[in-house]
C-alpha cells in the first residue's frame, strides 16, 4: 500500500534550491584515492525515484565501482547498501549505476572504486528536487476523460439496475449521477491543491531585492531577502565557497556585454554589501550563489539598473579599446563596509556580440581560445576546453583563481539555463568539502596534470539546445582574464 | 457438475481475498525494500487479481447469458449484479493505473498522500471485492457458499483495514480520529453482512475471516528476508515488515449477530436496530482496542505472533525512541466524551447503511 509510503516520506523536508538555473545535472572531475575520476549524476525528476550516474574512470586496474547515495539530514548509520555501478557496453572506461532517491533534499553520494591500488572513494554533493510543473498530454487527457465519462454512465445505469426491483431506480440513477459528479469535483479539487504543493516547493532561483547607492564616489551594491522569501532562505547560515559567502554575477541586458563576478560582504542576516567596479550602466540579470551550513545551496535572482559609474571609475569605464578585462588588486575582502573591491572581484566589458567562433580577445593583446572539438549537443557529457595566450601566442602561466584553475559562466540566451562550473565540476566545493571532512573522504579538487600549460577544461552537458554565451575566467600575471564566446547547442537526435 | 458450475464464483472469491493480501504485501514491500516497480511482484500479484476477479465476472456474465435468465440485463448480455459491479471496478482499475502511471512519473509517490489516481484505485478495489461479496451473496445456497460469502466480507474488511492502515497504527488506536474511522467503516459490512449473510453468526465468521487474512499476512510476510534497497534507513530491516495485527473485531461483531439474530426482529424498526448496533459497535470496539492496543505496545507482544512491541516501523520512518512504544497524541487527539459521541453518530450512519444494504443484498439478483 503506498498511502503510507507515500504519507511519510512528505514529513520533514526542507525546501531545498540548486545552484544553478535549469541546469539539474551534477558534475565532478577529481581523484577516488589515486584514480582520475568523472562522475556525472542525473537525479530524478519525482520521487521516489531513480537517479543515474554514470562514473569515467581511465584506470583500467578499477574493477568495481559501486555508489551509495547519503540523505544528509539522516546522518551516517542511516545509508542504503551501495549500488552496484556496471561497464557499459562498449566504452570500457564508462561505469553505469541506478540508484533510489526516496525524497527530495541534500545529498553526498559516494564513489567506490575497487582496484589493485588500494581503489578510493569520494563524495559527491547532490540536490535533488523537481524543476517544472508536470503537463498532461492532451492524447492522455483525452483518454481518461472519455473512460471517466463511460465509467459514470456505467455507474449510473448499475445503480438504476440494482434499485429496479425496489421501483426507484431513478431516484438511484440521479444519486449515483450525483456522486459520480461530486467525485469528479472533488478529485479535481485535490488535483489543484497537490499541484500548487507541488508548484511551491520546485526547485528554482529565489528573488532577492537589490539597489544601488552611491557612497564615496563609489556605487555600491545592496541586496536583501523579498518579503516573499521563506524563513530557511535566511542567511545566517551560510558557509564559504572558494572562500567567499557570496558568489554574485551581474549581465548587461539585452547586450550582454559587461560581465561582472563580485564578492560582496555580508552586512547582517539579511543584507549582503558590495561596492560595484566600473560598469556601464544600464539593466543587468543577476546571480548571486551561496551555500549554506547544510549542504544545500541557492540561486538567488534579481534584476538591477545599474547608474553610469561615478569619479575615476567613470573615466576607467570610457576607456577606449573593444575589450576591457580587469581585477582588484587590493586585498579587502571581508571589510567591515564595502570600501574597496573584493580581491577576487573581476568583470569584463567589450563587444557586444563576439563572433561565433572559438578565439576571442583578451585585454592586453592577448587571446582565448575554444578548443573542444564538434558540436556541441544537448545532454551529452563534453569537456569545455579553453587556452589562454598571451599577445605572443605563448600559453600564458594559469594562476589559482579562488583555488581554481579558472570559473565558466554559462547562460543561455533567453535565460532559461544559468550555471557556474569550475575544472572540478558544478557543484558547491563548500558543500564537497562538508561531505569530505563528514564522510572522512578526500575533498575533490581539481586535477592539477589534468590539463596542458595555459588550458583549463570544465566538465559539463547542457541540458537544453539553444543559444549560449560562455564567460570563462582565468588568472595570469595577477590579473582575472575573460573570454567570451557564444555557441550553439543542438538538440539531441 | 456442480463444482464446474461454482468455478467462477472460487475464482471470484480467491481473487477478492487476493485483492488486500497483495495490498498489505505490497506495504510491506515498501515498508522494507522501498524500491518500487509498476510489475514489481506485490504490483504484478495485485494486477493479476484485479484481472481474475474481472475473469470471474466475465464468466458468471456468460453463464448468465447462455440461461437468458436471472441476474441485471444490458442488452443481451446478462450478469449478476456483483459481477457487473465487478467489471466496473475492473475498468475502473485499468484508468486509474493509467492515471496513476502519469502521476508517478510527473509528480511522483512523494508528492502526497491520497492523489487523485490512488483514489481512483481504491474506488475501484472497492468496487471489485464489494462486487464479490455481493455476487457471493446471492450465491448462498449451502453452507459451503454461505462461507465463501463471509470470506468475501472478510476481504472487504480487509480492504478497509488496509486504506486506514496509517490510522491503525497500535500508536495510534487511543486516538479520536482511529475510533471515527473504525465506526465509519466497519459497521457497513458486518451489518449487513450480519443481516444478509445465511450462516448462524455471519458478522462474526466475516470478522473471523478478515482477523485470519490479516494474521496470516503478520506470520508469513516476516518469514522472508529483505532489506532496504533506498535512503534513509532509520530502522535497520532484515526480514519483511509485519502490518499492524489485526483489530479484535470479532468481539463486537459478536454482539452485532446476537442483535440482528434476535427472533421477532422485523423491518419496522429500522432506526432502532441500527442505533442497538451503533451502540453495541461503538462501546465493544473502545473497549476492546483501547486494552489490546496497550498490550501490543508492551513487551509481551514483541514476539512473531503479535509483531508489537514497538518494534515493527517502515524503514524510511524515524521515530524517537520514547515514541516507539507511546500512544501518539500529537497526530490527532485522544478518544474524550465529544469524539466518543462523534464515533457513535458516525457508527450509527455506518449501521443504518449496512442494513439497508443487507436488506438490499438479500433481495439481490
Amino acid at each position: 500500500m503506498k498511502s503510507l509510503a507515500a504519507a511519510l516520506s512528505c514529513l520533514a523536508l526542507a525546501a531545498t534550491a540548486s545552484a544553478h538555473v535549469g541546469s539539474p545535472n551534477v558534475f565532478f572531475e577529481g581523484r577516488a584515492g589515486v584514480h582520475p575520476v568523472r562522475v556525472v549524476i542525473r537525479p530524478p525528476q519525482t520521487f521516489p525515484g531513480l537517479a543515474q550516474a554514470d562514473i569515467r574512470i581511465a584506470d583500467a586496474d578499477v574493477s568495481a565501482v559501486s555508489v551509495q547515495p547519503a540523505f544528509l539530514d539522516a546522518g551516517s548509520d542511516a545509508l542504503p547498501p551501495p549500488s552496484p555501478a556496471e561497464r557499459v557496453a562498449g566504452d570500457s572506461q564508462l561505469w553505469n549505476a541506478s540508484f533510489w532517491l526516496l525524497r527530495r533534499g541534500s545529498y553526498g553520494v559516494e564513489v567506490s572504486l575497487e582496484s589493485a591500488r588500494g581503489g578510493g572513494r569520494v563524495a559527491v554533493p547532490l540536490q535533488a528536487a523537481a524543476l517544472a510543473k508536470p503537463v498532461m498530454p492532451p492524447a492522455l487527457g483525452v483518454t481518461l476523460l472519455a473512460l471517466g465519462v463511460l465509467l459514470a454512465g456505467a455507474a449510473v445505469w448499475i445503480a438504476a439496475a440494482a434499485a429496479r426491483n425496489s421501483g426507484r431506480a431513478r431516484l438511484a440513477a440521479v444519486a449515483a449521477a450525483g456522486v459520480c459528479c461530486a467525485a469528479a469535483y472533488g478529485g479535481n479539487w485535490r488535483w489543484q491543491q497537490m499541484d500548487r504543493d507541488f508548484a511551491n516547493a520546485l526547485t528554482k532561483p529565489l528573488p532577492v531585492g537589490a539597489a544601488v547607492r552611491s557612497a564615496d564616489s563609489a556605487n555600491v551594491l545592496e541586496l536583501t531577502p523579498t518579503r516573499e522569501a521563506p524563513a530557511s532562505a535566511a542567511w545566517d547560515t551560510l558557509v564559504t565557497d572558494h572562500g567567499k559567502l557570496m558568489h554574485l554575477f551581474l549581465v548587461r541586458e539585452p547586450e550582454f556585454d559587461a560581465f561582472a563576478h563580485l564578492h560582496p560582504v555580508r552586512r547582517d542576516p539579511r543584507s549582503f554589501e558590495g561596492m560595484l567596479p566600473p560598469l556601464p550602466g544600464g539593466t543587468y540579470q543577476l546571480y548571486a550563489e551561496v551555500t549554506h551550513e547544510d549542504g544545500s545551496s541557492e540561486t538567488l535572482v534579481s534584476q538591477v539598473n545599474l547608474p553610469p559609474p561615478v569619479g575615476l571609475a567613470a573615466q576607467a569605464a570610457a576607456l577606449p579599446g573593444g575589450v576591457i578585462c580587469l581585477s582588484s588588486t587590493t586585498l579587502a575582502t571581508s571589510a567591515a563596509a564595502p570600501t574597496a573591491l573584493d580581491f577576487d572581484d573581476s568583470w569584463h566589458t567589450g563587444i557586444s556580440d563576439p563572433a561565433r567562433g572559438r578565439s576571442t580577445a583578451l585585454m592586453g593583446g592577448g587571446r582565448m581560445e575554444f578548443l573542444t572539438d564538434g558540436e556541441l549537443v544537448a545532454d551529452r557529457d563534453t569537456s569545455l576546453r579553453f587556452g589562454a595566450f598571451g599577445p605572443d601566442g605563448a600559453p600564458l602561466a594559469i594562476e589559482p583563481y579562488m583555488g581554481m584553475q579558472g570559473h565558466a559562466v554559462l547562460r543561455r540566451r533567453d535565460g532559461a539555463v544559468f550555471t557556474h562550473l569550475h575544472p572540478a565540476g558544478s557543484m558547491s566545493m563548500a558543500a564537497a568539502e562538508m561531505l569530505a571532512k563528514r564522510d572522512g573522504t578526500v575533498s575533490p579538487m581539481p586535477l592539477a596534470s589534468g590539463a596542458r600549460p595555459g588550458e583549463v577544461e570544465f566538465p559539463y552537458a547542457f541540458p537544453q539546445p539553444g543559444e549560449y554565451r560562455m564567460w570563462v575566467q582565468v588568472r595570469a600575471g595577477g590579473r582575472v582574464l575573460t573570454g567570451v564566446f557564444d555557441v550553439v547547442v543542438r538538440e539531441r537526435s | 457438475m456442480i463444482r464446474a458450475r461454482m468455478a467462477p464464483e472460487a475464482l471470484l472469491l480467491l481473487a477478492a481475498i487476493c485483492v488486500p493480501l497483495t495490498l498489505y504485501w505490497d506495504f510491506s514491500w515498501e515498508s522494507t525494500i522501498g524500491v518500487d516497480r509498476f510489475f514489481g511482484p506485490p504490483h504484478a500479484a495485485n494486477y493479476l487479481a484485479v484481472a481474475a476477479a474481472a475473469l470471474a465476472a466475465i464468466a458468471m456474465a456468460r453463464v448468465t447469458t447462455a440461461a437468458g435468465v436471472g441476474g441485471v440485463a444490458l442488452g443481451r448480455a446478462r450478469a449478476p449484479l456483483g459481477a457487473w459491479v465487478v467489471l466496473w471496478g475492473a475498468g475502473a482499475f485499468v484508468a486509474a493505473m493509467l492515471f496513476d502511471r502519469w502521476w508517478q512519473a510527473s509528480y511522483g509517490l512523494a508528492a502526497g498522500l491520497w492523489h487523485p489516481p490512488q483514489i481512483g484505485k481504491a474506488v475501484a478495489y472497492f468496487a471489485v471485492v464489494a462486487g464479490a461479496w455481493i455476487a457471493l451473496v446471492a450465491r448462498q445456497t449451502s453452507a459451503g457458499t454461505a462461507l465463501a460469502a463471509a470470506l468475501a466480507a472478510g476481504a472487504l474488511l480487509a480492504l478497509i483495514s488496509v486504506v486506514t492502515t496509517a490510522q491503525s497504527f497500535a500508536n495510534r488506536q487511543h486516538s479520536s480520529v482511529f475510533y471515527e474511522l473504525g465506526c465509519a467503516s466497519y459497521p457497513i459490512v458486518l451489518v449487513a453482512h450480519g443481516v444478509a449473510g445465511r450462516l448462524r453468526a455471519p458478522a462474526s465468521a466475516a470478522s473471523a475471516a478478515y482477523m485470519s487474512l490479516v494474521a496470516l499476512v503478520v506470520w508469513v510476510l516476516p518469514r522472508f528476508a529483505a532489506t532496504p534497497q533506498a535512503g534513509p534507513v532509520y530502522n535497520t530491516l532484515d526480514h519483511m515488515l509485519a502490518p499492524p495485527f489485526p483489530l479484535l473485531l470479532i468481539v463486537p461483531a459478536f454482539a452485532l449477530d446476537l442483535l440482528l439474530r434476535r427472533p421477532g426482529r422485523g423491518r419496522g424498526d429500522f432506526a432502532f436496530t441500527a442505533l442497538e448496533c451503533a451502540a453495541a459497535f461503538t462501546a465493544l470496539f473502545v473497549a476492546t482496542q483501547w486494552f489490546f492496543s496497550g498490550f501490543l505496545l508492551s513487551p509481551a507482544a514483541d514476539q512473531p505472533l503479535f509483531a508489537g512491541g514497538g518494534r515493527q516501523w517502515p524503514f524510511f520512518l524515524r521515530i524517537d525512541p520514547g515514541a516507539r512504544t507511546a500512544f501518539w497524541d500529537f497526530m490527532s487527539p485522544d478518544l474524550d466524551l465529544a469524539s466518543a459521541g462523534s464515533a457513535l453518530c458516525l457508527a450509527f450512519a455506518a449501521s443504518a447503511t449496512g442494513l439497508w444494504l443487507g436488506r438490499a443484498m438479500r433481495g439481490a439478483r
